[in-house]
């Protein structure tokens, strides 16, 4: 009936089987204890969700109302108790090593009660994916085992990531763009290391973050090629906060100016530089766009879960409020037109859902999650004593060569086409699943008449929190042409991006 | 636009315009912080003197009586820089339409004559709410010819600053409810603090209990709804124009900011997808100024079918500045999230706004009633 070559040559025209199967592909090769695992994490997130974030998301964000500088240390201190700093970081690095697709999940249970709070947890994870994508073990290993010393000792440690500048936001975060923009913080190569100077803006949990990520570049007039990420420690000298910014919404997470005037980075300090990755396979400019696409090929697909947080946590709350208001003389959830609007906004919460579970799906067959969902290594994670890692596997990630190791693995392991899915995917995810979230955000205040624009129903937080997710991690616009990039402009040689 | 040709029309636009540039525009982030700081009393004694509280009430009633169209065009001017006070004006508009509506001139003529401050002549109302929708209606009993009310009216917007309200209230012989004028000052009204909302931050809401208080009632026992549904249709314009004007500002921004911002190398204004973002910014805009003007010459003229025009015009008006104050701060990327830009307050005023005289679904349910009927 049908030939396998004419299989193979049915299935690459587009859309190419591979970039509408990631779930169904990837079923088979999970490792069963990830569900196991996936329900646990829920459930913690629910039991968080009763105990912390609920009670307190009016207050705290009614307390950044009135007091625009007040930092949530005590909010971070929880979450540090509860242990969600570590949750994700691989055991070999001294985490818990629980599966990165629970992540997601974990942080739609968040954010379905408040936004800042899930921020507050996840940003922390935007940073460490960053470090992670360095391939730089000797680094990745020191740092995240600081956040896992950080636990035990109560005095927690998190990792940011400081990407955007005054002058450059959608720059910072697309290569093709990034030559033409105005970049503006410079990392001089000195004797020993890079002397830091500029002000990065709009840093997520920068005040309450011990390491930053902080990306540079060493020549401003072709960043794309000299790009560096450099991880400075609060307290570093030559580094200070600026001014916190005052948003519409997540009032809970911080966004923070950060300032390097001559801060001095030890070469021991540099994640990344173009030095350091000239023996791989792809140029310098084109490692660093497929960084760029490792780090927001999992946090894109994670501010996905953000969105679906968003489109839930209205959903929920216009359905408590149908089921106990009378409108027009009868309960408000027996007017038919109730019960569709209600329906159609759950549809809203499943669609964002599967986008995000599709983008991970993607990330574990094609990206950041592939090493770790493989079986054997799942199960080697899994079965070996933290102390093993500790003691035996620690000493060894100090070496270069597993760095080197790492980043071959990692980096030249992963095709193009591997890199378009799972970038594509991501953008997909934010653009649908934040747009669901504002668009339920709006239903619910539809819903709720004069209810609903009272802070007490919830319901108007989550709208002003929910509206940054269609801006940061790169603005819905600039996924939408990632979209393109990674998705259609293959199908059309013709085609030309970010050059009109 | 929204003047049209009418000379005093433009004088009046030209006025409000200049108003609210000067007096709203400089102070709009720090007056947004209330009740965290003071009340912006300066401007709204200001504004009462320049008598944007009395243009719809008739001269007969102390007032200026130049129609909804007049108002229309404070209120667009005034909500393109802050919205707030927008919503104190067309709060008191639409408790004197209250007043009006129900045959109760004398008892408005009372509380305007006499009035030597804006605070006395304001004229609180829990405006969010038509009586139709849900029940926010105290209880009225009669004792000695007079009545009494009891119980609590949520959401009362201007509650706490001004002299007096009008409020829903049940009585024992009606099925729908009745509207009451009562002085706030009077023994057994207890208000609340501000009460936290998504926008219109200085244009505040309270619940007000009320143990007993004497008030007046307006027109006839049990034609409350009758009369906010003839209010609503007047007044649906007028919040129309408010959305108009966010979206206006909301417009206006975006192009200041997408001209001087650079990225990628160029304007932003000069990469295509901004660009289509505000042309149909534009469209709506346009549209939506085009809507308000007719409508409101339609009302003052007593057009047939003035108040089915008005209020479809005013639902999708509403429904319109949602979106494009979304885009609003799209356009200005992170900036346009923080305080320091007017957008991120226009996108919470536009939603609040959305809200004005009752549920959106309800509001296009009764507009569907009315045309079977």
């Amino acid at each position: 009936m049908i030939s396998r070559k004419e299989v193979k040559a049915y299935s690459a025209m587009p859309p190419v089987f591979e970039d509408i199967t990631c779930g169904l592909a990837s079923a088979p090769k999970l490792p069963k204890p990830m569900v196991k695992e996936t329900r646990r994490v829920i459930a913690l997130a629910r039991k968080f969700n009763k105990e912390v974030v609920r009670p307190y998301a009016l207050e705290l964000d009614s307390k950044l109302q009135a007091s625009p500088d007040y930092i949530p240390w005590d909010f971070v201190e929880q979450a540090n108790e509860w242990g969600l700093y570590t949750g994700w970081i691989p055991k070999i690095f001294g985490g818990k090593g629980w599966n990165m697709p629970s992540l997601a999940y974990f942080i739609e249970e968040i954010a379905s009660e408040c936004l800042a709070m899930a921020n507050l947890v996840g940003v922390h994870y935007l940073g460490v994916s960053t470090l992670t994508s360095t391939g730089n073990v000797r680094l990745i290993n020191q740092i995240c085992r600081q956040v896992a010393a950080g636990e035990k000792t109560h005095t927690p440690c998190l990792v940011s990531l400081a990407t955007t500048e005054p002058g450059a936001g959608t720059d910072a975060e697309e290569i093709d763009l990034m030559d033409k923009g105005t970049m503006t913080c410079t990392a001089e190569r000195v004797p020993g290391g890079y002397k830091l100077n500029g002000t990065k803006v709009f840093i997520s949990n920068g005040h309450l973050s011990t390491w930053h990520m902080v990306i540079a570049y060493s020549d401003t007039s072709k960043p794309s090629e000299n790009t560096v990420v450099l991880a400075v420690k609060t307290g570093d000298k030559g580094f200070s906060f600026g001014r916190k910014e005052q948003k519409m919404g997540q009032k809970g997470c911080p966004a923070s100016e950060l300032i390097f005037k001559d801060c001095f980075v030890p070469d021991e300090y540099v994640c990344f530089s173009p030095e350091q990755i000239r023996s791989l396979k792809r140029t310098v400019r084109e490692t660093g766009m497929q960084m760029i696409d490792y780090v927001v090929s999992t946090t894109r697909a994670g501010v996905g879960a953000f969105g679906t947080g968003a489109a839930r946590g209205a959903y929920n709350e216009a359905k408590k409020f149908a089921a106990e208001t009378e409108v027009g003389g009868k309960r408000l959830i027996n007017h038919e037109w109730a019960q569709c609007m209600l329906a159609e906004m759950l549809k809203n919460v499943m669609t964002a859902r599967l986008t995000y579970v599709e983008a991970n799906s993607a990330n574990g067959l094609y990206g950041a999650f592939r090493d770790l969902q493989r079986k054997p290594m799942f199960y080697y994670y899994r079965l070996m004593p933290a102390k093993f890692f500790d003691k035996m596997v620690s000493p060894m990630l100090e070496k270069a060569f597993m760095t080197k190791t790492f980043r071959r693995v990692q980096l030249d392991g992963q095709t193009d086409e591997e890199i378009h899915r799972t970038s594509g995917w991501a953008s997909l995810s934010k653009v649908a699943a934040t747009d669901l979230g504002i668009r339920n955000c709006h239903m619910a205040l539809e819903l709720m008449g004069q209810h609903g624009l009272r802070r007490s129903y919830r319901v108007e937080k989550m709208l002003r929190d929910a509206k940054l997710l269609q801006i940061y991690e790169g603005t819905n616009q600039l996924n939408r042409l990632n979209i393109f990039k990674c998705m259609i402009a293959g199908d059309c040689p013709q085609a030309v991006i970010f050059d009109e | 636009m929204i003047a049209g040709t009418d000379r005093e029309l433009k004088m009046l636009d030209k006025a409000s315009a200049e108003f609210a540039r000067k007096e709203l525009a400089p102070e709009r982030q720090e007056n947004d912080r209330y009740p965290d700081a003071p009340l912006f009393e300066k401007t709204i004694k200001k504004a009462y003197d320049l008598e944007y509280f009395h243009i719809i009430l008739p001269e007969a009633l102390n007032g200026v009586g130049q129609g909804v169209a007049a108002l229309c065009v404070i209120l667009y001017n005034i909500c393109r820089e802050d919205s707030s006070l927008g919503g104190l004006i067309f709060t008191n508009a639409a408790a004197q339409e209250l007043h009006i509506a129900a045959g109760a001139e004398e008892i408005l003529k009372a509380v305007t004559e006499p009035a030597d401050s804006v605070y006395n002549f304001l004229i609180a109302a829990p405006v969010f709410n038509n009586p139709r929708d849900m029940d926010n209606a105290a209880d009225a009993a009669m004792q000695d010819g007079r009545y009494l009310l009891s119980g609590r009216v949520e959401y009362t917007v201007a509650g706490n600053i001004a002299r007096h309200a009008v409020v829903p209230a049940k009585t024992e012989d009606a099925a729908g409810c009745s509207f009451f004028l009562l002085d706030l000052s009077s023994e057994g009204v207890t208000v609340s603090a501000p009460i936290p909302s998504l926008g219109l931050h200085a244009c505040p809401a309270v619940d007000i209990t009320l143990d007993r208080v004497p008030c007046s009632l307006l027109g006839q026992v049990g034609e409350g709804p009758q009369y906010f549904g003839k209010m609503a249709g007047r007044m649906s314009a007028a919040a129309a124009a408010m959305s108009a004007g966010i979206m206006k500002g909301s417009l206006t921004e975006a192009l200041e900011y997408s001209r001087g911002r650079f990225q990628g190398g160029k304007r932003i204004v000069d990469w295509s997808e901004i660009r289509m973002m505000l042309a149909e910014m534009a469209v709506k805009v346009k549209t939506a100024e085009c809507m308000v003007s007719r409508i409101s010459q339609g009302i003052d003229q007593q057009e047939t079918g003035w108040q089915e025009y008005a209020e479809a015009a005013a639902i999708d008006i509403q429904r319109s500045a949602c979106g494009l104050t979304t885009d609003g701060i799209q356009v200005l990327g992170g900036v346009g999230y923080m305080k320091d830009f007017g957008q991120e307050k226009r996108f919470r005023d536009a939603k609040h706004i959305q809200a004005l005289l009752g549920m959106v679904p309800t509001k296009k349910l009764r507009l569907i009633e009315g045309m079977f009927r």
